[in-house]
């Protein structure tokens, strides 16, 4: 037996979620609510850092309505991703503007507000660190003066004051390259600000404690993480939470981590009731975990050939008042800031920060989108530095076949070299020069940047059942957040491989007392993870199948194949056996026909020696993208009109070009936001400013051109079929195009994000990159 | 569900058919609700919306909108949606047209009103009210003492001191023909958010000089208010953009303008040069 | 009391009536459709129809749609109540929203019903609009995921057929 063709699993396969949401029948989790749930509100610090003095919930409890009040001694465990640091509640001090203090669950949701009012709260106000500066001064005030005492979940981290997770890069000679008198010297310095997800639907959570157990029914990306931290944060054991979660109203990595669904699971446990926590706009906005703050400085060594002979880098993360994903992601600095280019030696430090702040979290591509926009820039400085082109600079020193990376990955094919030509095909650009003056008198600028990222593989389980009706079960983990890999890519998979139609796969919703561990969603992970175990939970079912149909049309195995509903001999269509007759007499003789699939990350190996404090060595699935931007610029005002956006992607195989169309669309759109638009501050307490859709400008339909989406397939990569993630990358080039652009339109140097007409006609006027 | 119904049993919504019932209803304490885009955002604000509202939406004479060859009388319970569509393509009224055809987006449109827009003292950015300023409106306010009629400049200057105890029922805008006017508005996306700066623009223009600029500025400081050093600075002379701009940058000191989370100061004054050749340059164009 | 047809149906609701109307439909009458994404007006995605007019049902207090027709988008083109209609899973009711499905225009789908209910009427009447004139209309609704175009691609379809008629 062969198994399908790659091509086979192509399809423009329309959504199987689009009519409810078309007509508003599909229900999300804010939307399930209601039905005699208690409503919960949370009691948070407006001060960044203090000692919690009196913290009396006594009050609340009398407060009409009321039915169960929790606080820190409800959720005694320590959460965190590297480093334990993170209570539920605060506990003893508070550390961040926002951070919850208690929560009360009433019959209405008045009522849980109203008796918040009535929590008697006395804080001895501390000095704060909010800014990275004041987080690393010398003689800093501790975010955590205890940091020593929590417990390391990964080893090799250096930490110490305020530094919450370092993580290193040494490979090769950067001391003497830089030495080298032969040497160019390129020193570059960049300062981005947070952006914020804002998925249209917040977090939220229904929880209910039934026999014993919670079930967390919540706007997740990452139920097993909810299980676990849930778990870890209550003190009960992981089997004692459910979680399931309902179609996801866009999640762009803010709900890859577990937030406040444990606070609706311990007031369902202490009240016996159903209990519903939604965030406020202006609460989801205040508490969102950010794509962080960062301060990137940059330096390389060009030889005279005009090769990078070292790089030497230095990133700051905040991390805000808790370690979080940003602990995770000091790691992946190697990999984009240390990416697309060969480096003759290099040295990268990356620090995650504690501030007084509130805490960051993951957000689509993460790192990647500014440590790309830093070395875009840079690479552009470099080459009007030296007077180099800056196209055929990019030409000449991607990374290609056999080169290896900052880590001493090996990679594989002419990726990127081959994309930069794709590009170079098929850009028509408004002028022909990167900068001029159009008809109109604004000043235009072009740039192409390359960008690479990882898919984040890790643990992903499916289970697929086929019926006697020729229907399959799809059982996984995995969520919906609006990306189609379980509404798409997913059935695609697992119809192709059984030869039955799309439709006749049913995609379970997730469910942690159905499904295997599971990552979560994100990371561009999904279809490649989660389509790998389907992949291997098919071929078991195939083989079940095909032996089954060998014996009834008496042929080998190896000459059948399942299409059309039907096992047949290859070579005779027609001739062959309905699938529903097959499995139903396999049921009769061996029971209902199933297959199970795993998979995890291989770990691709990096130089030994070379990294500390990295959580993966090396990327098992590099992701590259070369974007092209063409901008107009206002020299009265700073407005930046984007005219035209183009995009060549690596996306391996293509399951669904038109929903990856729709990825690149999208993100594109996002990226833009962050590179222009949005713009995260801090009031003087540390709290953010932006909290709602006034203040926080997302782009609308006038601000996004249509992006010229070029897919480039055959890039290797280990994903099933030879698919790669193709979701998450089309932010990646964005805030760096763009940047490169102003760059080039304005004749200025361009070392923040996001460029805000302000920020833009500052740099215009010599008024200096930050307002 | 998150729904801030605080004090639900405590709020009543009256809908008097007049004048004198709602400006009773207000003296007995209720507060003037019109399209509802400003008071229905108070629990943004962190402030409480309780008590009893009088709705405007049920007195005839706020809807009015009546053009004579002398004047546009308008209801102060006219929707910027309909402002735009009646007054569409009438020259002396641009100002006022694109203003309520430009603000915030469709859906706010069909429900923010004229009195709204001149009533919410805490809202910089209102575009009506800087329109209205160029345009020299006046106001027409009632009170139970009887109607009153203030510029449009004394009512922005002392709104706080004019409004307890007042019911803006509408503006009355001389028509003058030969005199042109634009609107020009500078949000920081391409539209849907609130303005940073507006320049509104009346005067007439004969044989390509300006006369008697009516010029006002909004968003830039709390409140909306005439450019006088430009008017004077711009009477009599020839209709130039670029010359206008000029004269524009050197007049910007007199502006104390407002820091705001989504621009700072200085960026509000430093358009309205820019602004100010845009809205001359669309006098250009109409005349 | 506050007197009102929602999506046909004559109601009597005992509720304050500053409450927006898009918790009046969400809580009270589980018309879970309408989101209430930003309560201030910005993203549409609580856009619903009052009598036949686009409306931002977060700014709408509930008093002020007494005596009024208020159709969301579950009731969107449709004749009879829903659960007299007759079962058609096929059938979308409207031609942009067969159009967005033609289109892959769908993601995570919270803006989409605000989306459909701001948009519908305005193509409907105004037939020949473009896709400039569309995107514009579409200032008062944002939205996360898609970037747009493939919204205003399933506009333009949509409109397609009558604007062929009229060359």
């Amino acid at each position: 037996m062969s198994a399908p063709d790659p091509a086979a699993h192509v399809l423009d396969l329309p959504r199987r979620d689009a009519r409810d949401k078309l007509t508003g029948a599909t229900r999300y989790t804010v939307d399930r609510m209601g039905a005699g749930a208690l409503h919960a509100a949370i009691l948070r610090a407006t001060g960044p850092a203090g000692r919690i003095v009196t913290l009396d919930l006594a009050p609340a409890l009398s407060m009409p309505g009321v039915r169960g009040v929790a606080a820190a001694a409800d959720a005694p465990g320590l959460h965190g991703i590297g480093v334990a640091d993170h209570p539920l509640f605060a506990r003893g001090h508070v550390r961040q503007p926002g951070e919850p203090l208690a929560a009360v669950a009433a019959d209405t949701l008045d009522q849980a507000r109203a008796a918040l009012k009535a929590i008697v709260v006395e804080i001895d106000p501390d000095p704060a660190c909010l800014t990275l500066d004041e987080a690393v001064a010398p003689g800093a005030r501790l975010v955590h003066p205890d940091w020593r005492d929590y417990a390391t979940l990964v080893e090799g981290g250096n930490r110490r004051d305020n530094i919450a997770w370092e993580a290193r890069v040494d490979r090769g000679e950067v001391d003497a390259a830089f030495a080298d008198p032969t040497m160019r010297i390129v020193e570059s310095a960049y300062e981005v600000g947070r952006q914020s997800h804002v998925p249209f639907e917040p977090r939220a959570a229904v929880a209910r404690w039934e026999d014993g157990r919670v079930h967390l029914e919540c706007s997740t990306q990452a139920p097993w993480t909810v299980r676990r931290v849930t778990a870890e944060v209550m003190g009960i054991a992981p089997s004692q939470v459910r979680v399931t979660v309902p179609p996801v109203g866009g999640g762009f990595g803010l709900k890859f981590d577990c937030s406040i669904e444990p606070i609706a699971a311990i007031l369902a446990r202490k009240t016996g009731r159903a209990v519903a926590l939604e965030l406020s706009r202006a609460e989801e906005a205040a508490s969102c975990l950010c794509r962080e703050n960062a301060r990137i400085r940059i330096s390389s060594a060009i030889d005279p050939q005009g090769h990078i002979a070292a790089r030497d880098a230095e990133v700051l993360m905040d991390c805000g008042a808790y370690g979080g994903e940003q602990v995770f992601l000091t790691t992946m600095t190697a990999h984009t800031l240390g990416g697309n280019y060969r480096l003759g030696a290099v040295r990268l430090v990356t620090k995650a920060v504690y501030t007084n702040t509130p805490p960051n979290g993951a957000f689509r591509a993460c790192n990647g989108v500014y440590c790309t926009f830093a070395l875009e820039r840079h690479t552009d400085e470099i080459c009007a530095q030296l007077g180099l082109d800056p196209l055929e600079f990019r030409r000449a020193n991607v990374v290609g076949d056999g080169d290896i990376g900052a880590t001493g990955q090996v990679f594989r094919g002419n990726v990127l070299g081959e994309m930069l030509e794709r590009m170079e095909d098929a850009s028509v650009p408004v002028l022909p020069a990167l900068s001029g003056t159009l008809p109109d008198g604004r000043l235009y600028g072009r740039a192409r940047t390359v960008g690479t990222w990882f898919v984040f593989v890790g643990p992903s389980s499916a289970t697929v059942h086929l019926h006697d009706d020729g229907s399959a079960t799809l059982v996984t983990a995995g969520v919906e957040i609006g990306s189609g890999s379980m509404a798409q890519g997913l059935p695609q998979i697992v119809a192709a491989q059984l030869g039955i139609a799309p439709d006749k796969v049913v995609v379970r919703q997730a469910d942690t007392d159905a499904s295997g561990l599971d990552m979560g969603v994100g990371g561009g992970r999904t279809t490649v993870s989660l389509g790998a175990a389907s992949l291997e939970a098919c071929a078991a079912v195939r083989a079940q199948l095909l032996e089954a149909a060998a014996e009834m049309l008496q042929t080998p195995a190896s000459g059948l194949i399942l299409r059309d509903g039907r096992a047949e001999i290859a070579a005779s269509p027609g001739a062959g056996v309905p699938i529903p007759e097959l499995v139903g007499r396999i049921q009769a003789s061996l029971g209902p026909v199933a297959g199970h699939g795993a998979f995890t990350a291989p770990g691709e190996p990096a130089m030994p020696g070379c990294t500390a404090g990295h959580f993966i060595e090396a990327i098992d699935i590099p992701v590259h993208a070369v974007h092209e931007a063409e901008i107009a610029l206002d020299p009265d005002t700073g407005h930046v009109e984007v005219l035209a956006y183009r995009v060549v992607q690596d996306v391996g195989l293509a399951l669904n070009p038109r929903a990856v169309r729709g990825q690149i669309q999208g993100g594109v759109a996002q990226g833009l936001g962050y590179a222009l638009h949005e713009e995260i501050t801090h009031d003087a307490a540390g709290a953010i400013r932006q909290t709602g859709f006034e203040t926080y400008r997302i782009p609308g339909a006038l601000d996004v051109p249509r992006v010229e989406a070029i897919l480039h397939e055959g890039g290797p990569s280990i994903g099933p079929l030879g698919i790669k993630g193709a979701g998450e990358v089309p932010i990646l080039n964005v805030p760096a195009a763009i940047a490169c652009a102003v760059a080039n339109a304005g004749g200025v140097r361009v070392g923040a994000l996001p460029l805000t007409p302000p920020r833009v006609l500052a740099l215009l006027r010599g008024r200096g990159g930050r307002d | 569900m998150p729904p801030a119904n605080s004090s639900a049993e405590s709020r009543r919504l009256l809908t008097p058919a007049t004048i004198p019932a709602a400006l009773e209803a207000q003296a007995a304490g209720a507060r003037l609700l019109a399209g509802g885009t400003w008071l229905m955002r108070s629990a943004l604000r962190d402030e409480p919306l309780t008590g009893a509202f009088a709705s405007l939406h049920a007195i005839p004479a706020l809807s009015r909108l009546d053009l004579t060859p002398e004047a546009a009388e308008i209801g102060a319970a006219v929707t910027h949606a309909r402002l735009a569509e009646a007054l569409a393509g009438i020259p002396e009224l641009a100002p006022l047209a694109v203003a309520a055809g430009a603000s915030a987006n469709p859906g706010v449109r069909r429900a923010a009103t004229l009195g709204g827009n001149l009533c919410a003292t805490e809202f910089p950015a209102a575009d009506l009210a800087c329109a209205l300023l160029a345009l020299e409106a006046d106001v027409d306010l009632e009170r139970l003492s009887g109607p009153g009629r203030v510029y449009m400049a004394q009512f922005l200057a002392r709104r706080e001191a004019l409004l307890p105890g007042a019911l803006v029922a509408g503006v009355r805008i001389p028509r003058r023909a030969g005199r042109l006017g634009a609107h020009v508005r500078l949000p920081l996306r391409k539209a849907g958010d609130y303005p940073v700066a507006i320049v509104s623009l009346t005067a007439e223009v004969a044989d390509g000089r300006l006369s008697r600029p009516v010029i006002a500025v909004g968003s830039v400081e709390p409140v909306a208010r005439r450019w006088a050093e430009l008017e004077a600075a711009l009477d009599g002379v020839s209709l130039d953009p670029a010359a206008g701009a000029s004269a524009a940058a050197g007049l910007l000191s007199s502006f104390s303008p407002r820091e705001g989370i989504e621009a700072p100061g200085w960026y509000r004054a430093e358009v309205l040069p820019a602004l100010v050749r845009r809205a001359l340059a669309a006098l250009e164009a109409s005349a | 009391m506050i007197r009102l047809r929602v999506n046909g149906e004559p109601l009597a609701l005992d509720l304050d009536p500053m409450t927006p109307l898009v918790d009046l439909l969400r809580r009270d009458l589980g018309l879970t459709g309408a989101k209430a994404v930003c309560r201030e007006g910005f993203c549409g995605a609580c856009t619903v129809h009052v009598d036949g007019e686009p409306r931002l049902a977060c700014l709408t207090p509930a008093g002020l749609v007494d005596g009024r027709e208020v159709v969301t988008i579950e009731g969107l083109g449709r004749n009879a109540p829903p659960s007299v209609a007759p079962v058609d899973d096929a059938a979308l009711p409207t031609a942009l929203q067969r159009a967005m499905l033609e289109e892959d225009a769908v993601q995570c789908g919270m803006c989409f019903p605000g989306m459909v209910m701001a948009l519908a009427p305005v193509l409907e009447a105004e037939p020949s609009m473009d896709r400039e004139a569309i995107r514009r209309a579409m200032t008062g609704n944002l939205c996360r995921c898609t970037g747009y175009e493939r919204i205003l691609d399933a506009a333009v379809l949509a409109l397609r057929p009558q604007q062929e008629a009229a060359e």
